[in-house]
């Protein structure tokens, strides 16, 4: 088995596309189907879901006897540890610290996703970004956004 | 209505003898949370009254659109918000069907607001495609009893007006037409205006320039009198079906513990507005009217809200739909 | 000739001092917001449309439509310098797009861009103002079957916009479906995979699903190795297109005009089909189809034109029948009504100043678009020096305010780090994101007018072929498939040969 040549990102790739497809089946079963009149919310997704278990195994499957050709390379851990989290925090504190602090936070932990970025320029980044953004979509726009939220004593 | 012009000036003279609190009411700028998708008709409706509004308040209000889920979403943030008259909510008979059409709501609707006033209640006219056979609404409703089963009733979604009204219709006339849900009113007017649905009961808004330009035929209104704007367009009354009373009210509502001087001063703002030209002429053109200086009130809109959750249960409990 | 009293009557209106001067703020602000990256054309106009409610009607309506076109070139703009496209329909510019801009050709990306879209705006302008009448009544005619064949077709087409295995992309373009499938069933109200989030009940938001499987994924892409990752601008030549390049964009230009002109008219939502139809048009008939995915020209300009060509021509449902053929328009008809004008089809007759007033501040619009981006073009070039370590903070604040400002939904932002991590995950293991974007946006639409359309034919699933118009999409779509799938069996067959030889 070892020794035949095989696609390790399609295996990946096929056995991805069956899960997601399980999970939708599974998610859709409580849906009811209906008839073809009157289709239920279940039909269409339930079709969705065997079609795309069908092409995930048909990508799993002619995976083997076939070598991969581009190496899979290196994972951003970093990146995903960092910029991931950015927008989640901007949206959990946008409400309560308010619109200056939120983003002020959510830029300087983005900062943090490059081994590149030194403490100093994130923190005048953080600034620069926050003051312009302020000025621009608060003031500027009058985006209805509160500046500095209740979680704040201020 | 001398009475209620009295009872109005009574307003007034309690709110310049409130407390200092609401004296130094507001401060600074006031949300008005809508809970739809701004351009649609009631962000139009919120925009028009809060630019009247911030005028006489002397502080800004902005209106911030929290879309989603049938309105719940916005009108549960509001539920949520901190009750300092800083964050208003401008809902429209929504408030009252959401009650019922969602079975896991976030709030409590009746628990979870103070009132500052109704500020329009836009009419709904029962329309059809323009070649729909029947002459007028007698006829339109034996065509559309004899041939229930072939008709097709377009709505623009669950909870739309065009599904409430579509709902009562079909109780109205015992008529179990086959429903054709859209997303949304445009694709809904665009498949009447091409024939492809045969009837839609909407709200003027949507259907006044169309019945003008005799893309789309009209039947008749849902008000108690006829509309100044269509004098020969009978009342679904006349012909004797009274349960087809009804329009998409809207109404400005504060969070719970919201301090009633707090309340008062914006339904007196919000009276100002309302009897502003300008707004009139803006909802003359939009087929509505705006709410009088009585019904701009909290006490009339907490009635309405209670009034209305009462009528629209068994009418949605009956037709079995939820948007949960 | 009554068109051209009329056009003259409409530029009269337009060139107005003032109005020209809304315009051109109007241009301005829809660029310098829209080129921020994660807002669209959309979160642009919602943010800038309190703006011109103090305006009269004409010139609020001048310059609202200014600000679409300004966004929309705008958000081209981020598409192809970092990848992070705002609308679907850039989308597609950023597939090859991006990949000039790599190879250090993002002035031409740009100009051939700005160029396209400058040529099919007038040119549609032009339809708009000629057929606008007629061609409503033909749009009138599609309904629920014709609209599930459009989509079909447009489905078939997005096989086109892979590169790479035509597997995967199928596979992408039934997950983009799926993902459309989210939120609240239209005709049953039942919640479908919220995993009971009333905050996903009107479905995923698709900035925050564009941002994330376009933009992040790059974005993580790029952090993957910070050492060796190549500067772009490092091999830039020259920032306009030569001679030979504007030569190869006049037939991607020119059809990508007339397919998108088409498709805007429908006000079903055609004309978010036009930026993939053209892709596939030109990747057919290319004599180097290999090259698209890889930077091709014909990529960016056949797109481009086809978009703006239907954001031109979509103003036509708009002014002709009062209905919005996308969000964008139900923002118009949002202002149209605070300026005390209710849109429906007596505009035109009734306010023949609005009408011909805004038709004639398209095409100036249009022009001043060109007039100010072709010198900008060298700004835009220049921000690619900025060090990437120092962007892309830059790029996920405005991402973050940019898609809570269209809803203030948090959980908009929560889609965008979740799908952040699947395209990552997705490209990864070599699945395009294009494919998928496309799914995503053909999804409900193709399942409400299957849906319809079974209901108001009683059933019946011959209405799909019994109507001409619905059942010659059906023809082409078939026609289309042949063409795509046909070139790749026979490659597998002389890939068998070669190895029966060997």
């Amino acid at each position: 088995m070892s020794t035949k040549p095989k696609d390790g990102t399609d295996i990946a790739a096929g056995l991805l596309f069956m899960a997601i497809a399980a999970f939708f089946g599974w998610q859709g079963l409580g849906l009811e189907m209906g008839t073809s009149t009157r289709m239920g919310p279940g039909y269409f997704p339930m079709v969705l879901s065997g079609l795309l278990f069908l092409l995930g195994a048909v990508i799993l499957v002619r995976a083997f006897g076939r070598p991969d050709d581009e190496p899979f390379g290196r994972v951003a851990w970093r990146g995903i540890a960092f910029i991931l989290p950015a927008p989640i925090f901007f949206g959990l504190t946008v409400r309560g610290l308010g619109f200056v602090p939120a983003l002020f936070i959510t830029t300087l932990i983005a900062a943090q996703a490059s081994l590149r970025m030194r403490p100093l320029p994130a923190l005048i980044l953080a600034v620069v970004v926050t003051i312009l953004s302020t000025l621009i979509f608060s003031y500027g726009l009058g985006l209805p956004f509160r500046r500095f939220g209740p979680w704040l004593p201020l | 209505m001398t009475l209620s012009k009295l009872m109005a000036g009574l307003f007034a003279a309690t709110i310049l003898t409130a407390p200092a609190f609401a004296q130094g009411y507001p401060e600074r700028q006031i949300t008005m949370v809508v809970p739809f998708s701004a351009g649609g008709p009631t962000d139009t409706v919120a925009r028009l009254v809060a630019e009247r509004m911030s005028a006489d308040l002397g502080q800004q209000i902005v209106v911030q659109n929290v879309g989603g889920a049938g309105g719940t979403l916005g009108a549960g943030q509001v539920a949520k918000a901190e009750p300092d008259g800083y964050t208003v909510l401008l809902h429209h008979i929504g408030m009252a069907t959401s009650a019922t059409l969602y079975r896991n709501l976030a709030y409590d609707t009746l628990n979870a607001f103070e009132y500052v006033g109704l500020v329009t209640e836009v009419p709904m006219v029962v329309t059809a495609r323009a070649d729909f056979e029947p002459a007028d609404f007698p006829a339109f409703v034996d065509y559309v009893k004899a041939n229930a089963d072939s008709l097709t009733l377009a709505n623009a979604g669950i909870g739309a007006a065009s599904h409430l009204c579509g709902m009562l219709l079909m109780q109205a006339l015992e008529a179990p037409l086959v429903t054709v849900p859209y997303k949304g009113t445009g694709p809904a007017m665009t498949d009447l205006l091409g024939g492809q649905v045969d009837i839609m009961c909407d709200q003027t808004t949507n259907t006044t320039q169309q019945i003008k330009a005799g893309t789309i035929k009209a039947y008749a209104v849902t008000t108690p009198e006829r509309l100044p704007l269509f004098p020969d367009l009978p009342t679904a009354a006349e012909s004797g079906f009274e349960a087809m009373q009804f329009g998409i009210w809207h109404g400005i509502y504060t969070p719970k513990g919201t301090a009633p001087e707090v309340n008062q001063r914006l339904s007196q703002s919000l009276q100002k507005a309302l009897a502003d030209e300008g707004v009139a002429k803006a909802m003359a053109d939009l087929g509505t009217a705006p709410s009088s200086a009585q019904d701009a009130t909290p006490e009339a809109l907490k009635a309405k809200l209670e009034a209305e959750i009462a009528r629209w249960k068994p009418v949605i409990e009956a037709a079995g739909v939820y948007a949960d | 000739m009554d068109l051209l009293s009329n056009l003259a009557m409409g530029f009269g209106v337009a060139s107005s001092l003032a109005n020209l001067a809304f315009c051109l703020i109007g241009v301005l602000l829809g660029t310098l917001i829209g080129v921020l990256p994660g807002i669209g054309a959309t979160a642009t106009i919602a943010m800038l449309l309190p703006i011109t409610f103090q305006l009269e009607p004409v010139s609020s309506l001048i310059m609202l439509a200014g600000i679409y076109y300004g966004a929309q070139y705008g958000g081209s703009t981020t598409a192809i310098l970092i990848n992070m496209p705002g609308e679907s329909s850039s989308a597609v510019t950023a597939i090859d797009g991006y990949q000039m801009a790599r190879q250090g050709r993002a002035g031409t990306a740009l100009a051939v861009a700005a160029l396209g879209s400058f040529f099919a705006g007038s040119v549609a302008t032009f339809l708009v103002a000629i057929f606008a009448p007629p061609l409503t009544a033909i749009a009138l005619q599609f309904g629920a079957a014709e609209y599930f064949s459009l989509m079909v077709m447009g489905l078939v087409m997005s096989v086109a916009l892979a590169h790479g295995s035509v597997l995967k992309a199928l596979a992408m373009v039934v997950l983009g479906l799926l993902l459309g499938m989210v939120g609240t069933d239209v005709y049953t109200g039942a919640p479908r995979f919220t995993m009971g989030m009333t905050q996903f009940a009107d479905g995923l938001n698709f900035v925050a699903v564009a941002v994330g499987v376009f933009g992040i994924a790059e974005i993580l892409r790029n952090l993957e190795d910070e050492h060796d990752r190549q500067v772009m601008t490092k091999n830039i030549t020259r920032l306009f297109p030569s001679r030979e390049e504007f030569r190869q964009m006049i037939g991607p230009v020119l059809r990508g005009t007339g397919v998108g002109s088409v498709l805007g008219i429908l006000p079903g939502g055609g004309a978010i089909l036009a930026a993939f139809a053209s892709y596939t048009v030109e990747k057919k008939l290319s004599k180097h189809p290999e090259e698209f995915g890889k930077g091709a020209l014909a990529g960016v300009a056949g797109p481009e034109s086809a978009n703006n060509a239907g954001a031109q021509t979509s103003f036509i449902p708009l002014l002709t029948l009062g209905i919005p053929a996308n969000p964008v328009m139900a923002l118009m008809i949002g202002a149209m009504i605070i300026q005390g004008i209710v849109p429906g089809p007596n505009v035109v007759s009734e306010q023949p100043q609005l009408f011909w007033g805004i038709i004639a501040s398209m095409w100036i619009g249009n022009l001043m678009l060109v007039v100010l981006n072709l010198p900008l073009i060298g700004l835009w070039v220049k921000l690619l020096t900025v060090p990437y370590f120092v962007l892309f903070p830059i790029i996920m604040a405005m991402c973050s305010i940019g898609v809570y400002s269209v809803n203030s939904n948090p959980y908009d932002l929560f889609a965008v780090a979740f799908f952040g991590l699947l395209g990552y995950v997705m490209s990864k293991l070599r699945c395009e994101p294009a494919p998928l974007l496309l799914g995503f946006v053909l999804g409900p639409l193709l399942e409400e007018n299957l849906r319809r359309a079974m209901i108001l034919s009683r059933g019946d699933p011959t209405t799909f072929v019994t109507r001409p118009i619905s059942a010659g999409l059906l023809v082409l779509s078939l026609a289309i498939l042949v063409l795509v799938f046909l070139p790749q069996i026979r490659k597998r067959r002389d890939e068998v040969f070669t190895e029966s030889d060997a």
